[in-house]
């Protein structure tokens, strides 16, 4: 019993130490968004780990200005398309990952 | 019509991009073949299954009139087969868009409704996709669901 507290306290111990912030990098349609991408962006992809991946896509819209709101907007990671509930800590994110936001039209 | 040079200088400015994001998607590409005499360019697609489609982009008079995009065999010598389509779009075969010319009913497609002059504007059931990386981009998620080949 007091073995398992003493374990429970170093891993939140552990879970201080560890950042609560991530810098991501999205490769878009129009460019690269990352810590220095585009220049003149007035967002960068910082954000606490608990941020819903629905944020990164609304605000990867605005910084590259996809304001046409009938297509469909996806984040992957790899082949993996990132659920928009779903939080970054949930899919391990880290510092840097390469995310792509896809830009989805119609099919007539 | 476009003069090639005119094109070639369109399409190497929004290859930044295009190839950017393809190289992101690990998507392979082949601009080599790209000159004022031949305005071809090759994006490799797959599926989640690994099969791979071989895109041929040809920008002929681009950016005025939307690319041709054909399926075309790995040795780029067969086009336009059925079989080399993923089996996600129209049965014609093509990739029903706007901005794919063979679309268009004034180039033998099915949608006579459309302009080749509005190829940028949105097809049904989404928005427009009005440059090469877009396309691109468009392309790969559809073709990453497909379950496979068009039979």
């Amino acid at each position: 019993m007091i073995e398992e507290k003493l374990r429970d306290k170093e891993d939140k111990d552990k879970d201080k130490d560890k950042p609560r912030r991530v810098t991501l990098q999205i490769q878009t349609p129009r460019g690269l968004w990352n810590k220095k991408l585009p220049k003149d962006a007035a967002l960068r992809p910082v954000y606490e780990k608990t941020t819903k991946i629905q944020q990164i896509i609304d605000d990867a819209r605005t910084v590259f200005k996809f304001v046409e709101n009938d297509n469909k907007y996806t984040l992957f990671i790899g082949e993996q398309q990132l659920e928009p509930n779903r939080t970054i800590v949930s899919y391990h994110l880290e510092d840097d990952a390469l995310l792509i936001l896809s830009v989805q039209g119609g099919n007539a | 019509m476009i003069p090639p040079e005119v094109s070639l200088d369109s399409i190497k400015t929004e290859l930044t991009d295009a190839l950017a994001y393809a190289a992101s998607a690990n998507l392979k590409t082949d601009v080599t073949t790209l000159s004022e005499t031949n305005l071809c360019f090759y994006v490799t697609f797959h599926n989640r299954d690994r099969i791979e489609f071989y895109a041929e982009f040809n920008c002929t008079d681009y950016p005025a009139l939307p690319p041709t995009i054909e399926f075309v065999d790995e040795t780029r010598t067969q086009r336009g087969a059925k079989n080399l389509y993923p089996n996600v779009f129209h049965t014609n075969p093509c990739i029903c868009m706007r901005y794919n010319r063979k679309a268009h009913g004034e180039m033998g497609g099915p949608h006579g409704e459309w302009r080749l002059i509005d190829w940028h504007l949105a097809t049904p059931g989404g928005g427009p996709i009005d440059s090469l990386a877009m396309m691109i981009s468009d392309l790969h998620v559809k073709i990453l669901n497909a379950t496979g080949r068009m039979n």
